[in-house]
């Protein structure tokens, strides 16, 4: 028998340190430490989760939602009945994942002892870890995409009444879907479904049935264990997952050049050959810095076209509520750079704002359906009869929770001082502000992208004069 | 025994134990056992195996001081199904003045001197969702009593009870006829229920360890009945106006009576 060289010293050493760690291998986690935990908790989560975990952090009020109070013992994503407690790894996913579409990092920085540790700190801050343990939700198994029914999906969808709150096409613009409150006191809205990218537990549908059937504590979506057999709630899933819309997300969007007639209104059939590109926004938060509500348009869609003279802008999003009256109407508007302002482009998170630089703003609002280009320092000066404005062409549709806008403006606004001139450099920048009237004192804001005007085939260069 | 062979046996040994070390952590594992803190407290038996039936009742009523104000309609435009069950307008539930001036809704129980265990009947509270609104909008249970939730109405509700001691849950129930089972395994005063999808349903569940409370209803009385003599602390609590409590001494037959008054203020 051929000897390994490895002394016995080193063997016996090796094995009782395996020892050691088979504790915890036996767990299928490492061991959390409680006071490392606190430790980390202190100089990682503490900013925005507060001193003793209570989501009072001095950051807390700038976001929405808001971080969590760790101390109420309700967690929303978790893989256990309602009203138990999470999982360590529920609580693990949280932190390594973070919670897409919140202020919710994922916590990759943190090597995996520390996750476990800040896990076992957490779990010292709410007596529910000791008296309701968590129960398990029963999955049943996956059928997989290959056996996924979305006609049979979309029945249970109807059965287990989902649209009240989600909407026919999960636009979260149920008739139910308002005047909601979390369990902590904030307004909180139901899902859109066609986000994938915003799901806070994830968008796959093994994610989707997790939610269905666990429910999301906290929030007002209940769980559906007893009330749903689990594999009608794959199927749904799978339908739910079919109403998820594929984002491009890009800071850059393309004016196609277009010939012929512009395609002036929204569902004309040749912006089906414009890409699109996705735009996040955020609401604006307000003078003290908070961040009050929900938001109820959390993204725009954005195709862009050029003629030899006009910019055309297709603008889709999502707002659960058609608002035409003048006294809190749906709006939108598109921003441009003026023409001779110096400096970066400001932030429209904090735009506008005393003293600040002006922009060119082309507004258009639903209540008569009427658009206007000025150029000022501030949003409500397009209502004003007295400042200098242009108007401009607009065509919007609403439908089931869906405005479709088309913007036209010529590439140079003659007659408006300071108005941008489009054409001149490949670039330029563009950004969107969009008003939700049924959520009065909300203003949702882009970044700035950047609209690059497709140049004509000839490459002869375009003078605009006339 | 050579070296070798001894160190190898230690090294089994080693294995057996320190594998045996650690501690499994599966979901139970932090069970009741391993709870720091006060355990549940649920009706403690001070003595005798059951509760002495007593023959004594207290009656009395809730009495509402001042103008009573404006009930506040509600509007079910958000669900047709509910809007098509009422012929008639809809209020709200949570000030109710009778004609004969007594507040209705006023769950009244006995909170101190209650003695000996009263196990709960097997026989289930209903609390029924119909027309859209919950029946009954005050009610009581017992400590471990099962309360049946049905769903009477072709549309989805959900049942979001939030109680402080007790286990909370939400749960759905997107079909006509469904019933779902829940017991509570610790006194409380109250438990509110709420449906998301309909805002403006609420119900309130009075968690006593005994048989000792009732309800005022159309007539704002109530009736506490198989008291043994003793003395006795009743409280009433209302959603709005808060909790009154009164003293009451109870005669071995017979009965004691108490008023109530709450005002608007």
């Amino acid at each position: 028998m051929v000897r390994h060289p490895v002394s016995n010293a080193v063997r016996v050493t090796a094995v009782l340190v395996l020892c050691g760690g088979a504790g915890s291998v036996w767990a299928g986690h490492p061991e959390g430490d409680v006071r490392a935990g606190r430790e980390t908790y202190v100089r990682s989560c503490a900013v925005c989760h507060g001193a003793e975990g209570a989501g009072d952090g001095p950051y807390a009020r700038r976001f929405y939602p808001r971080p969590r109070d760790l101390t109420s013992g309700i967690y929303k994503f978790r893989s256990t009945v309602s009203g138990t407690a999470p999982t360590d790894e529920d609580l693990h996913r949280a932190i390594a994942h973070g919670l897409p579409g919140t202020n919710m990092p994922d916590w990759r920085i943190l090597d995996e002892q520390a996750k476990w540790d800040i896990v076992a700190y957490l779990k010292t801050l709410s007596p529910v870890f000791g008296t309701i343990p968590p129960e398990p939700v029963i999955l049943a198994s996956d059928p997989g995409q290959a056996r996924a029914d979305l006609a049979q999906g979309r029945e249970v969808y109807t059965k287990l009444g989902c649209a009240s709150c989600h909407g026919e096409q999960g636009r979260a613009n149920g008739p139910s879907a308002s005047a909601f409150m979390d369990d902590w006191g904030m307004p909180i809205r139901p899902a859109n479904l066609t986000q994938g990218w915003n799901y806070r537990g994830g968008g796959a549908p093994r994610d989707i049935v997790m939610r269905v059937l666990a429910g999301i504590d906290g929030s007002g979506m209940p769980s559906y264990t007893g009330a749903a057999e689990p594999e009608d709630v794959w199927q749904m899933a799978y339908y739910v997952a079919s109403l998820q819309e594929p984002i491009e997300w890009n800071p850059i969007v393309r004016a196609v050049r277009l010939g012929g007639a512009p395609p002036a209104m929204p569902d004309d059939a040749r912006w089906d050959g414009v890409p699109a590109v996705g735009v996040r926004l955020r609401n604006a938060v307000d003078s003290d810095g908070v961040w009050a509500q929900p938001a109820t348009v959390n993204l725009v869609q954005v195709q862009t076209a050029r003629t030899e003279e006009e910019l055309l802008v297709r603008v889709v999003w999502d707002d659960p509520t058609e608002d035409r009256d003048p006294q809190a109407a749906d709006r939108f508007a598109m921003l441009l750079r003026p023409h001779g302002v110096r400096g970066d482009q400001v932030s429209l998170q904090a735009w506008p704002y005393r003293g600040a630089p002006p922009l060119d703003v082309c507004a258009w609002r639903a209540s008569d359906g009427r658009a206007r280009e000025i150029v000022a320092d501030r949003f409500d000066a397009v209502d004003a009869s007295r400042v200098s404005a242009a108007p401009l062409t607009a065509q919007a549709a609403y439908e089931d929770g869906r405005w479709r806008l088309v913007l036209r403006r010529p590439l140079v606004q003659r007659g408006l001082e300071h108005a941008a001139v489009l054409g001149e450099e490949p670039f330029a920048p563009l950004a969107f502000a969009v008003w939700d009237g049924g959520n009065p004192g909300a203003r949702a804001v882009s970044p700035w992208l950047d609209v690059r005007l497709e140049e004509p085939a000839s490459g002869a260069a375009h003078a605009a004069t006339h | 025994m050579g070296r070798q062979r001894l160190l190898s046996m230690l090294a089994v040994i080693a294995v057996a134990i320190g594998c045996g070390s650690g501690t499994p952590q599966d979901a139970q594992a932090t069970g009741p056992d391993e709870r720091a803190g006060e355990p549940i407290v649920i009706a403690q038996a001070t003595g005798g195996d059951s509760a002495p039936e007593g023959g004594a009742s207290v009656t009395g009523s809730v009495r509402f001081e001042g103008t009573p104000p404006e009930r506040e309609r509600i509007r079910m435009s958000a669900d047709p199904v509910c809007e098509q069950k009422h012929q008639s307008a809809v209020y709200k539930e949570n000030v109710v003045v009778n004609d004969n001036g007594t507040l209705r809704n006023v769950f009244v129980y006995v909170k101190e001197g209650v003695q000996g265990s009263h196990p709960a009947p097997s026989e289930p509270v209903v609390l029924d969702q119909s027309g859209c609104g919950y029946t009954p909008h005050v009610f009581g249970v017992r400590v471990n009593q099962p309360l049946e939730i049905r769903n009477s109405d072709a549309t989805l509700h959900n049942v979001n009870a939030k109680p402080s001691g007790n286990r909370p849950f939400n749960l759905a129930q997107p079909v006509l006829g469904m019933k779902t089972t829940k017991t509570f395994t610790e006194p409380e005063i109250m438990v509110p229920f709420k449906c998301n999808v309909h805002p403006w349903m609420s119900a309130y569940a009075g968690v006593v360890a005994h048989p000792f409370f009732g309800v005022t209803g159309e007539d704002g009385a109530f009736t506490i009945s198989g008291l043994p003599a003793g003395d006795y602390v009743l409280e009433a609590w209302h959603e709005e106006y808060g909790t009154k409590t009164q003293p009451v001494s109870v005669p071995a037959s017979g009965s004691a009576s108490v008023e109530f008054a709450f005002s608007a203020n």
